[in-house]
């Protein structure tokens, strides 16, 4: 199983992102590949020093892995349960197996929650993510604000496009920002991505299939690096947010280019894909 | 259950949405009352859109304002939000409030003979105080009055690039930019009145042009929004006309003024050494504080105070003596205050129902009895508040 086997050569440089939260990440200083694979195997060390009394020296034994960023909390924490139907589910109606857990979260550590996660009724995980990407310098308050400006932006310009269409295209006419926001990140979502491997001295851009939240992120980080750079510079973000976004909903745009110039690179070299070891 | 209704005091709004929401017929029912002609459905919206006759039975219903109208009566004056909203769903619908239903029995029932009363709206931060002044000025201008309506004294304290010495008083300064875009406003605002009414005193510009004795308003609006230079001296000339002759009884007055509390108080200005300017160094405000004083007849006096565009005034303050200072609060007293404060609960279902009713809710969780819940709890009721959230929901 490859969770155990860390090949010491030939591995490729890729900076690995860092924005994944919740998980603690080892990282090899310069390499960070075999983090997603180590990942696991800290995660089995963790449950290892779990076991010997929270130790968690035990990670450091593995050879080549610092820890870069850890939680605080040790394997005994539980994460906390976010969600209003669960506690007010009456007590009569809880089975047997619902009632043992609840005895037993009584008894047990539960991390903090985290400020950003409530349980209103309009959270929605991929905007706080998009949001948490566009915030600069710990500037909540100003991302926020622009991601709701933005939507608001995408809201009127589509209540405008319904007034002035005939009746047979305003059924077409989608007027939900946040339909018309997940459907237009999923468009900007590259298939198949590239990957420096290094092979006889030279890197190689070899095509590999992305994972789900490469995707995600690969879409947002797109989305919001053309936004920021490819404006005039006494234009608003949200003006130009609601724009692109609009585009990439309808599959056209800067965004959408950008993936399939990805897609092309990568049939491209189509012939290197067997570097490929995974 | 950590229902964070059951903190709010005196409201059981819990209990009023889950009726109101659940069964229209109930609602239609406990309002039967008082609406027995309006279908359950239309509980947001009222057909009666001349403020005239807007009673009891109204409250908290919208209604409409043909756009035409719009243009004619609010040039300016309109919230900017509210001018988003209308030009979004491409029709203009006020609530009919309390505040305002107070205020128009109070007009319908003026004694022109006695001087002009002061009505003076105040309350917090988004409560809905320059929309229910739009409400009495729409009532005033069907009802043929002559409409004199600064949209926001605030304007005229802060931000002024050109300051010019005045031409008719040394001590004084003009504001040629903003006296020139008011004039504009004024004449759209008030095109019939602007020939029938004769000045009575002759005015010279400059060498070569003046009025003369007889001549309509018109061409003294002319003069200021032609030559901007003496555009703050034809503001000035206007006001003084407008009140000698409202006693006349050719034309009822109503003055309206939006964030009164700027005449008084103090001013970012400064002159060309730094020094800074009061407020009456400036003609505009001088004029203006003549026009507010009650020793005219013939109208009624409507003023809001505001903090939002206010200078030098902490954030919390909204009453007329926090907000109005010694001077001011001396100078208007005596004055009928209207409070204007936030939804009840019937107000926050009806603003509700009229943006589900404009599909301006989009969010599915926002249908919800969970959704509205939350909106009341973010919003805590405040006008404004709410249409920012339901903005981007």
């Amino acid at each position: 199983m490859h969770r155990f086997r860390i090949p010491w050569s030939l591995f490729p440089v890729f900076r690995h992102s860092l924005r994944h939260a919740g998980t603690p990440r080892a990282v090899l200083v310069g390499s960070s590949w075999p983090a997603k694979m180590a990942a696991p195997a800290v995660k089995a060390a963790r449950a290892w020093s779990g076991l010997a009394l929270g130790l968690r020296n035990a990670v450091l034994r593995l050879p080549g892995l610092t820890q870069v960023r850890w939680s605080r909390y040790g394997p005994e924490y539980k994460d906390p349960h976010i969600d209003k139907e669960y506690y007010r589910k009456p007590l009569a109606e809880l089975t047997e197996e619902e009632n043992y857990e609840r005895e037993l979260r009584k008894t047990q550590l539960i991390k903090a929650a985290p400020a950003t996660k409530t349980c209103s009724v309009f959270e929605d995980p991929v905007i706080s993510k998009f949001t948490n990407m566009m915030m600069k310098g710990g500037n909540k308050v100003l991302a926020r604000s622009l991601m709701t400006q933005t939507l608001e932006a995408v809201k009127r310009k589509q209540f405008e496009k319904y007034h002035a269409a005939s009746a047979e295209e305003q059924a077409t006419i989608e007027r939900n920002p946040y339909t018309i926001f997940h459907q237009a990140l999923k468009n900007c979502e590259p298939v198949i991505g590239l990957v420096p491997i290094l092979r006889g001295g030279h890197f190689y851009q070899v095509p590999v299939p992305l994972g789900d939240r490469r995707r995600r992120f690969l879409a947002m980080k797109w989305m919001i690096t053309e936004c920021r750079e490819k404006k005039h510079r006494r234009m608003l973000m949200p003006e130009k947010l609601s724009h692109e976004l609009l585009e990439a909903f309808h599959n056209q745009g800067p965004v959408i280019k950008r993936k399939h110039d990805m897609h092309k690179m990568a049939e491209a070299n189509r012939a290197l894909a067997h570097y490929r070891w995974w | 259950d950590s229902s964070p209704l059951q903190r709010l005091p005196c409201l059981d709004a819990g209990h009023f949405l889950h009726t109101g929401s659940q069964a229209p017929q109930n609602l239609a029912a406990h309002l039967d009352n008082q609406v027995p002609v309006e279908s359950p459905r239309a509980v947001s919206r009222t057909s009666e859109s001349d403020p005239a006759k807007h009673g009891e039975q109204h409250e908290g219903q919208h209604y409409n304002i043909p756009l035409q109208d719009l243009k004619a009566v609010f040039p300016h004056g309109l919230p900017p939000r509210f001018v988003m909203q209308v030009k979004t769903f491409n029709e203009a619908c006020l609530m009919v409030r309390k505040p305002a239903l107070e205020l128009l029995h109070y007009l319908k029932n003026t004694n022109f003979a006695h001087p002009a009363v002061r009505y003076v709206l105040y309350g917090e931060k988004g409560t809905g105080k320059t929309l229910s002044l739009c409400h009495i000025i729409h009532f005033c201008a069907k009802q043929d009055w002559l409409i004199l309506h600064i949209p926001d004294a605030h304007l005229w304290v802060k931000n002024c690039r050109n300051l010019l010495q005045s031409t008719y008083n040394k001590q004084r300064l003009d504001q040629p930019l903003e006296a020139s875009i008011w004039l504009k406003n004024f004449k759209t605002a008030n095109e019939r009145f602007l020939s029938q009414i004769k000045v009575q005193e002759k005015y010279v510009w400059n060498k070569r042009e003046s009025t003369e004795k007889g001549s309509p308003l018109g061409e003294v609006v002319e003069q200021g929004i032609t030559r901007v230079r003496n555009a703050t001296d034809a503001v000035g000339i206007v006001l003084k006309e407008l009140k000698r002759q409202s006693s006349s009884g050719i034309f009822h007055l109503l003055v309206a003024v939006d964030g009164v509390n700027a005449l008084w108080g103090r001013t970012t200005l400064k002159r060309e050494d730094k020094s800074p300017i009061a407020p009456e160094e400036l003609a505009l405000i001088y004029n203006l504080r003549k026009m507010v004083k009650n020793d005219w007849h013939g109208g009624a006096i409507v003023l809001t105070l505001s903090q939002t565009g206010s200078v030098f005034k902490p954030r919390k303050a909204f009453l007329p003596q926090e907000l109005l200072g010694k001077e001011g609060f001396d100078t208007l007293d005596p004055f009928i205050p209207i409070l204007v404060s936030n939804y009840n609960p019937k107000e926050f279902e009806s603003c509700i129902q009229y943006y589900l009713e404009n599909n301006w809710l989009q969010h599915e969780k926002a249908h919800t009895e969970d959704g509205k819940k939350e909106l009341l709890f973010l919003s805590n009721t405040n006008p404004g508040q709410l249409e920012r959230l339901c903005a981007y929901l």
